[in-house]
């Protein structure tokens, strides 16, 4: 499992990620990112071997 | 019976017949829109002038020997997802409030080429993100919601505003709002109808599609909009077959399979009781049935939010860097949590994919569909944040309504939904076929089975 974020390493990620964000809508972007990574993270234990991703590219040019 | 209350196979035939002008049957589409919108809030935008001169250009040509075909003079409502030249595509969201489209979407393209006459621009919940459509109400009780993200487009066909309205599903909009609104949406195969000229919500899963009254007229409108594009890379080039031919062959010797888990796992006894008699029809007329696994139900939810969350905000990167604070609070949380999810998140999500279309393979050996409840519950009231099934389990109306959806969207199959009765309340439930790939007739073909031997799909609401 991820450890928790911490409200500076949240800050520095938002930055990152070029979110110029109220303390409010901080928050509001924490939950939603909390409970995305939840659904994500519950992922984790599927095998997935040689399995490629359900994308193809077509080098056709029509 | 007023013209706007026909569906399209019974108008297409009175106005090749000459007995209803395109004109008479647009002004009646209009007329209702006038007398009911305001209690519905279906449209953003009716196109009156517009559509009554293209009724009077289809009438002059009718009389002229020029019928195009069963949707020549049709009313159409398009959702607000889709370009229409010179008129605004909003996406029903203050960002897009200046955007004008130059041209045509592909399906608007197609169907304007077939006769139809589009008589406004349909809700959307903002950007497709979201399965309430928060403008608008269900025609059948303006307490409840009509479901999303299409709901303007169920509203208007179930309560008579337009013959045919145009959807995108990506977690259900098409079936979600059909279903709860009482009418019939037809998601295809991923790949089967161009999406060229439709804002996007997430590539991977975005599909368009009708939402009609009848099965036959969701057969005739996809007969218009289904086939290769070269500006869809999704598109496929397999042959468009004529999806009204089969209609009438009935379901002997077909065998669908009926999940026994998931999609009735946390379910209203209402719907589950309709949904099991309308399987029980179909047995009765001649249909086999077989019990099936839902491969990887535990994942479904992980797997929608893990391809829409991500995809959706690189759509929206640049906008919601320039203009954030116009987006709804609902959207712009997940947009901007799409922001910090890591590529290989999403990869890993893109591979299971990969596992889920080889699991639903395996499962579809033998079955020539699967016949479950398009939602585990009926519209939910406005301002409803979540349902509670009889098993004390606590979900949220979004998340109920996605779950069920989320499973033809991933796999890419064609999905319908059919009225297949009403709860206690008077709202309406809906009976989903999950069939082949590419195999829109068959589903069709269960669909217009049972919708023959019932009456739900010519109940109208009382407004």
């Amino acid at each position: 499992m991820r450890p928790p974020l911490s409200d500076d390493a949240f800050d520095q990620l938002l930055k990152y990620a070029r979110l110029d964000l109220t303390a409010e809508r901080k928050q509001g972007a924490a939950a939603g990112f909390a409970a995305v990574l939840a659904l994500l993270d519950s992922l984790e234990g599927i095998e997935l071997g040689e399995t490629p991703p359900a994308t193809a590219f077509d080098a056709g040019w029509e | 019976m007023q013209p706007y209350q026909l569906n399209i196979a019974d108008a297409a035939q009175k106005i090749s017949a000459r007995e209803l002008s395109p004109v008479e049957l647009v002004q009646s589409a209009l007329d209702r829109i006038e007398a009911v919108d305001e209690k519905l809030h279906a449209f953003v935008l009716v196109t009156g002038e517009r559509a009554l001169e293209a009724a009077q250009v289809a009438e002059q040509e009718i009389a002229e020997g020029r019928y195009r075909g069963p949707l020549h003079g049709i009313p159409i409502g398009i959702k607000d997802l889709y370009d229409v030249a010179g008129l605004p595509t909003t996406s029903s969201s203050e960002v897009r409030q200046d955007y004008l489209a130059a041209e045509d979407s592909a399906c608007v393209s197609r169907l304007t080429e077939a006769g139809g006459i589009i008589v406004g621009k349909t809700h959307t919940h903002e950007f497709a993100y979201g399965v309430i459509t928060p403008t608008t109400r269900n025609p059948w009780n303006t307490d409840y919601i009509p479901g999303g993200s299409s709901g303007g487009s169920g509203a208007a066909v179930a309560s008579g505003e337009c013959l045919m309205g145009m959807g995108s599903d990506t977690g259900g909009s098409i079936r979600v709002p059909a279903s709860l609104c009482g009418a019939v949406g037809l998601k295809p195969t991923y790949g089967r109808v161009s999406r060229h000229g439709v804002t996007s919500l997430c590539w991977s899963l975005d599909h368009v599609g009708p939402l009609t009254r009848t099965v036959r007229d969701a057969a005739i409108v996809l007969n218009a909009v289904a086939g290769f594009d070269p500006r869809d890379d999704a598109t496929s080039r397999l042959p468009v077959p004529d999806y009204t031919e089969a209609l009438n062959d009935g379901v002997t010797g077909r065998t669908v399979g009926v999940p026994s888990n998931f999609f009735f796992d946390d379910i209203d006894p209402a719907v589950e009781g309709a949904v099991r008699a309308a399987v029980e029809e179909l047995e009765s007329q001649g249909l086999s049935v077989r019990e099936v696994q839902i491969p990887y139900a535990d994942q479904m939810l992980a797997l929608e939010y893990g391809l829409v969350v991500p995809e959706a905000t690189s759509y929206h990167q640049a906008m919601l860097r320039e203009r954030g604070e116009r987006y709804t609070d609902e959207v712009r949380i997940f947009l901007e949590a799409g922001e910090l999810v890591l590529a290989t998140s999403y990869l890993r999500v893109l591979r299971m994919r990969t596992l889920l279309k080889r699991a639903f393979r395996q499962m579809f050996e033998g079955i020539d569909a699967i016949v479950c409840p398009t939602v585990p519950a009926t519209a939910a009231r406005v301002g409803q944040d979540c349902f509670t099934f009889p098993s004390g389990a606590e979900t949220s109306v979004t998340e109920a309504y996605v779950r069920h959806s989320a499973p033809a969207n991933l796999s890419g199959l064609p999905a319908l939904t059919v009225p297949c009765g009403f709860d206690a309340t008077g709202l309406p439930i809906g009976l989903q076929i999950i069939g082949r790939p590419f195999d829109e007739q068959t589903v069709l073909r269960i669909g217009h089975a049972y919708e023959s031997a019932t009456d739900w799909s010519s109940r109208q609401p009382d407004l």
